[in-house]
This record gives structure tokens, sequence and C-alpha cells, in this order.
């Protein structure tokens, strides 16, 4: 994967009399790629601090105390109250239970659960072919 | 400061916009850049700020000298100090309190009990890669492989650039000191790597390391007494496995954020699960350690070319020195020595085999195609199984613990407490993506880079969302912070 920045090193190689193009162009490609990655930055942190707001809140409440941290620590837990409040740490709390549930499965729940999603699949298939009835007998 | 936090989050977010907000100056920015390392490395403790000062002059200064001078003797002496110098600051933070316990334990047994000068040595982190990184470059300047640095400010940041400072990969100076004479470029390549790099690192990390060590590494190592035959191999694939994700994964957020600031890192890991022999395998794990080994130790010892006798020798030297380097316990020494002799073994065997058949007299077709895969599917079975026997001794606290855990391997009537799906699952998962194309990685790269900002940052928004959600709480240090 590396060879991809590689490419692009071997083009700024090519020699001096390249070296004003190849520049102009990179330093353009630069201003470009650097204005694309910042905004994907600030959408990453404004997804965490929306959908992530709780460890927001676990993660100030280690500053210890004094007035500056007083207020940032009351400023998170509003903040995650009024998240909590909109819904947008359900999407956590699912993905989390969901994983607790698999942390927790022993073997015959895993092979029960195999058999339930074969057993749909199969009744999924019997529908896509037009059959509408239970199976003959 | 760990990757996988919320503060490395802010600091990465600050040294982006400020590093290429100064690209224009590209000495201020490597100001930046070094100042932001400094900080990095203070972090975990300041008063060891001056330690890595103090290395990176004795380097700088002995490239000034190798510059100055033509006398071989005198250039000999210039890097035979530099390198002792180095070694001696690494021996003694990392090898003091060892040394004196194995003295006083080897007194004690001859009847000879003294009172010796322990000291509690706190280990810097880091040590191990910035002074490896200082000798690789006096020793390029020396063997004129690269030209001696006049800027301070440049072999400052090849020695403290932050993503590779505390847990590699090892930085070559012959490849990252020509990086920083260009002017600072990203692209949408970059862009791609880089993205690609630190959500696979977090997620290798996070959830697969953690996860493994949590739940089953930690208690099947902490009482192998207490466990079953089958969980002591499911720990020890487990151990495998999350040794690899977590030291793969710190790589991987290294490379992919060294790129994000326009500079390229090598590749540190290739799926070294998938290696036939002990030799591939040691081509695929920390290919900077290596490779560095190699360059600096068994080529200078004499590598392949002064005779068999020799050739085995240097190879266990070589893989002896690099369990040391690993850490200070004897059973890091075994680690290292039982990979030298089997790599040796290894050789003696290939080279008998290939005299009996050589490997191009074979003819081709079917059974000839069936004979090689199925000679390759043994290999890498056989080959993990091996480097697995060896984690074993690097994982366990003492040869004591080592040696119960092997002895457990009696115990298969007793009930499974650790083989969980979850488990066996996170293990399955992690081996089949030793056996993935090995482009998948670049695949993804490239259709990342195309994508308009916003999709590239609910990706790896969400990504980082994504893994932080159903990753267990608290952020578990990576392993190779303790080398």
């Amino acid at each position: 994967m590396l060879d991809l920045i590689r490419e692009i090193e071997t083009d700024l190689e090519d020699g001096w009399e390249a070296a004003s193009r190849v520049e102009l162009q990179t330093a353009e490609h630069t201003r470009r790629a650097v204005a694309r990655f910042t905004r994907a930055l600030w959408i990453t942190l404004a997804i965490m601090l929306v959908f992530n707001s709780e460890r927001l809140v676990t993660w100030v409440n280690g500053f210890g105390v004094g007035p500056v941290q007083d207020t940032v620590v009351a400023l998170s837990v509003a903040w995650n109250e009024r998240m909590l409040a909109s819904g947008f740490t359900e999407p956590s709390l699912a993905a989390r239970g969901k994983v607790d549930e698999l942390r927790g499965a022993s073997w015959a729940e895993f092979e029960l659960r195999v058999d339930s999603e074969r057993a749909r699949a199969r009744e999924g298939a019997r529908l896509l072919r037009g059959g509408l009835g239970g199976g003959p007998g | 400061m760990l990757f996988p936090t919320i503060e490395f989050g802010i600091f990465f977010l600050i040294v982006f916009t400020v590093s290429w907000a100064a690209r224009w100056t590209p000495h201020w920015r490597k100001l930046v850049l070094l100042a932001a390392s400094y900080f990095f490395y203070g972090w975990w403790d300041w008063r060891f700020m001056g330690l890595l000062l103090v290395s990176t002059l004795i380097n700088y200064t002995a490239g000034l000298g190798l510059a100055r001078t033509t006398h071989p003797v005198l250039r000999k002496l210039i890097v035979t100090l530099a390198v002792t110098g180095g070694l001696a600051i690494l021996g003694f933070f990392k090898y003091y309190g060892f040394f004196l316990t194995s003295l006083s334990t080897l007194l004690e047994m001859a009847g000879l009990e003294r009172d010796l000068p322990f000291m509690q040595v706190i280990l810097p982190v880091g040590i191990s890669f910035f002074t490896f990184q200082g000798i690789s470059y006096v020793v390029d300047v020396y063997r004129g492989h690269v030209r001696a640095e006049r800027s301070l400010a440049n072999v400052m940041l090849y020695i403290s650039f932050f993503p590779q400072l505390v847990a590699g990969p090892i930085v070559r100076a012959a490849d990252f000191l020509p990086q920083l004479h260009r002017a600072p470029v990203l692209t949408r390549a970059h862009v791609g790597v880089g993205t690609v790099l630190i959500l696979s690192g977090l997620a290798k990390k996070m959830l697969i390391a953690n996860y493994l060590a949590t739940e089953l590494v930690d208690p099947v190592f902490f009482d192998p007494t207490a466990v079953s035959a089958l969980d002591l191999l499911i720990g020890v694939y487990g151990y495998a496995i999350q040794i690899y994700c977590d030291f793969s994964g710190y790589s991987d957020i290294a490379i992919g954020v060294a790129a994000l600031l326009g500079y390229r890192f090598l590749e540190n890991f290739n799926q070294p699960y998938r290696a036939a022999s002990l030799q591939d395998f040691w081509r695929r794990w920390h290919i900077s350690l290596s490779t560095w080994l190699r360059d600096y130790l068994y080529k200078p010892l004499g590598g392949n070319r002064q005779g068999e006798a020799r050739t085995y020798r240097n190879l266990f030297l070589t893989m002896f020195l690099g369990g040391i380097w690993h850490g200070a316990a004897w059973t890091f020494v075994f680690w290292g020595a039982f990979h030298g002799a089997m790599l040796g073994i290894e050789r003696y065997v290939r080279r008998r085999l290939d005299e009996f058949a050589p490997p191009n007299s074979e003819a081709g077709g079917i059974a000839s195609a069936i004979g090689h895969g199925a000679q390759h599917i043994v290999g890498v079975f056989w080959t993990f199984h091996l480097v697995c026997f060896a984690w074993i001794f690097f994982r366990a606290d003492s040869f004591s613990t080592a040696g119960s855990y092997l002895a457990g391997f009696a115990r298969w009537s007793d009930p499974s407490q650790y083989a969980t799906p979850f488990l066996v699952g996170l293990i399955a998962i992690a081996m089949i993506f030793q056996f993935t194309p090995r482009d998948l990685g670049r695949w993804l790269a490239q259709g990342l880079q195309w994508l308009p900002s916003p999709i590239l940052g609910l990706i790896l928004g969400g990504g980082i969302w994504l893994i932080w959600a159903v990753a267990p709480e608290g952020v578990a240090p990576f392993i190779y912070f303790q080398f």
C-alpha cells in the first residue's frame, strides 16, 4: 500500500527540468489535500462529540479539581445529557449491547443462532421462489 | 499519550493544522514537528527529554566528526565511541537491574554473597528504538549511505519524530533524512493510505488485541496450572494474535500518522503468520528490527560469507542479541536463542534437502504442484506452532510459569473455560486476515483517496466511533512500549 506514496516521490525526483512544473502541481495538490483532510477531521470530531459524548464525560472527569476544570466537567455533563435526551447515544449502546451479547454467548447459543439464521435464509429463499403455504404433507 | 485516546486526537488535530499551515517555510515546519515530538515524549515523563537530547547530540556530533575527517582510524574511533555511548545509555537504563540481580544470584550460588549497588532505574519509554535509530544514523554516515547532517534540527527530528518515537518502526536515516530536504507534500494517496492504516491499526489494537488480552491471555498466563490444555492452546494462539495486533496496530497508526504529515515510513509487518519458514517469518515480522539487525549486526559479523559454521554462529548471535534487545529477562534471552537455533537448524535441513533433491530438478505437472502446495501448508502450520512455542517464553514472567504452561498440555480431559465462540471468533478473524490478498489495503486506500471530504469524514469518524463504542473500557498500553 505504501508504494502509492512512493509513486508520488518518484514523480518529484524526475529531474530538475521538470521540478518547477511538478512543484507547482504538488503545491496545489497539497493545498487541496490538506483542506480536504482538515474537513474530514472536523467531521470526525463532530461525530465523536455527538455519538460518543459519554466518553467525553469520562475523559474530562480525569482533569482534577479547579474552577476551569469544574466548568469543563459541567459543560460536558450538560452536553452528554442533551445527546442522551436526543437519542444520539443509542447507536453506541446498541453496538455495545450486541458485542456484550456475543461475548456472553455459549457454543449452544451460537449453534442455535446459526440454525435460526439458516432457517431464515431457507424461508427467504422459499418466498423468493413464490412458495406460499407450508411444506408438503 | 497513547494513540487511541482523546488526548492524542486533539494533539494530532493541532499538529496537522499547524504543521501544514507552516508548509511554506519548511524550516519552521520542522521546528513545529520537533516541538510537537518533544512535547509528545515529555507527556510520558518530562525528565527523559534531556536523555533524548543527549543521545541525539552524541550522534549529531559523531556525524559532523565523520564528515570532517577522512582518516580511517579516526573515523572508526568516532563511530565506535558513538555506538558505544548509545549502547552504554541503553545498557544502563535497560539492563542495570537485570545484570545486578543475575550477578547477585550467581554469587549467592557460589557462596560469595556481596552487597551490590542496587538502584531503582526507571526505563525511559522508547529508549531501545531511539538508540537504534541513532546508531543507524552514525553507521550510515560512516558507510557513506547518507551525508552527515549539518542541521541539528534535522537530526533531532529524525530521532524524535513522534509517530515512531516510542515503539517504532525503526526508521533508517537513509530513508528519512532525504524526506526532510524535500518540500512537504500531501496528496490524495497520502490521505487514503493514512486513513486506512489508522482505522486498521485502531481496530487491531482496540478490538482484537485488547479483548484477547483481558478476556483470554492475561488470565491463562496468570495461572496456567488452573486451566485445561485446550485453554492453554487457545491462550497461546490468542497471545500470538494479541502481540501481532498490538504491535502491528501501533505500527499501522504510526505509519498512517506520518503519511498524513507527508512522510513515508517503510512497512513493518507483512502478514507474518502466513510464513512457511522461520526465515520467511522474520522477513514479515517487525521488518524494521529484523532488517536493522541484518544490516548492523549480522552482516558486520560476516553474514553468510565466511563459511557454514560462521553463518550459523552469526545467525544465532544476531537472534540472541535480538532477544536481549526485547527485554532484560532470561525468558527473552531464551526466546531469542530459540529463534537463532531454529533458524540455524532450518538452514541446515534446507541445504541438505536441496542437495538431496535440487529445487529446479523436479518435473512440472499437477503432482508436483500438489506436492509444493502440501509442503507449503505443512510449512505454514509448522512455522506458526514453532513461533507460538517461543511466544510462551516471551509472554511468561518466568521459566517456572513457562514450564507450568507446557506441563499443562497434558490436561486434555479438563473442561475448557475460555474457548468461547467470541474469543475463538476473534482469533479466527485475525488469522483469516493473514491470508487475504496482500493488496487489500492498497485497494481500500485507492478507493478512499477519491472520495469527497464529507464521505471521507463520515468513514473516518464512523469507523473511530464504532471501534470506540465496541472496544473494552479503558486503554491498555501497547506491549512494545516496555521495550
